[in-house]
């Protein structure tokens, strides 16, 4: 009669494993143009200027893109320890919350960010409905917790 | 919708904790049922009202809000 998809509660700690290195290998690669040595390689992957050919690629952005992505996942939809239908319905209005919040952030950044920077904004929304998503939802489960009895 | 949680627990002198564990949800979903924060579902009001020995009409009642 349970179906709601989610990991088991295990999957949030592991989660946070996957998404930290991978965060900030990340934040090096872009605010840095931190690109180590032993990642480059040539890939057999898609490529702008010569579709389908062996280009020259250094693995930092897929790596830590990937397993960022993976970690957030993780975290935001790994079951809590008492998952309940109270926690279910917590679940889906932040996630509502999230994507609205998102969504404006991306209309501003349409409307007021203009050419590579524009690129930034992409790159982060990547992650942000998620990071959204995590911080409102444990911030309301906080609350709850802390509530009196 | 109104609810006798409070007054049955104090009946039986059940934690909210005590009756979380026994209805298999968290502590804070019996907190906020009996803070009128959040309806719950008819499979939970029915393991609440039997954890008591009530009837579900007997715990929870409609008030005018919830025809709106």
């Amino acid at each position: 009669m349970k179906t709601n998809f989610l990991f088991p509660y295990k999957f949030k700690r592991a989660g946070w494993i996957v998404f930290i290195p991978a965060a900030i290998l990340g934040s090096f690669y872009l605010f840095f143009d931190y690109t180590p040595d032993f990642l480059h390689l040539q890939s057999p992957f898609i490529d702008s200027e010569s579709m389908f050919s062996a280009t020259n690629n250094n693995l930092i952005d897929e790596i830590s893109g990937v397993f960022s992505i993976i970690g957030l996942l993780m975290i935001a939809f790994s079951k809590e320890k008492n998952e309940d239908e109270f926690i279910s319905k917590i679940r889906l209005e932040s996630l509502l919350w999230a994507t609205y919040i998102n969504y404006i952030i991306v209309l501003f950044g349409i409307i007021f960010v203009y050419g590579s920077a524009f690129f930034y904004v992409l790159i982060f929304n990547l992650f942000t409905i998620l990071l959204f998503f995590i911080i409102r939802f444990n911030l309301v489960l906080h609350n709850l917790k802390k509530e009196e009895r | 919708m109104k609810n006798t949680i409070k007054v049955e627990r104090a009946i039986k002198d059940y934690t909210q904790e005590d009756l979380a564990k026994l209805v298999k949800v968290s502590r804070q979903t019996i907190n906020a049922i009996e803070k009128r924060k959040y309806v719950p579902s008819t499979a939970l009001a029915m393991k609440i009202a039997y954890i008591f020995g009530k009837k579900v009409d007997d715990i929870f009642t409609l008030e005018d809000t919830d025809w709106d």
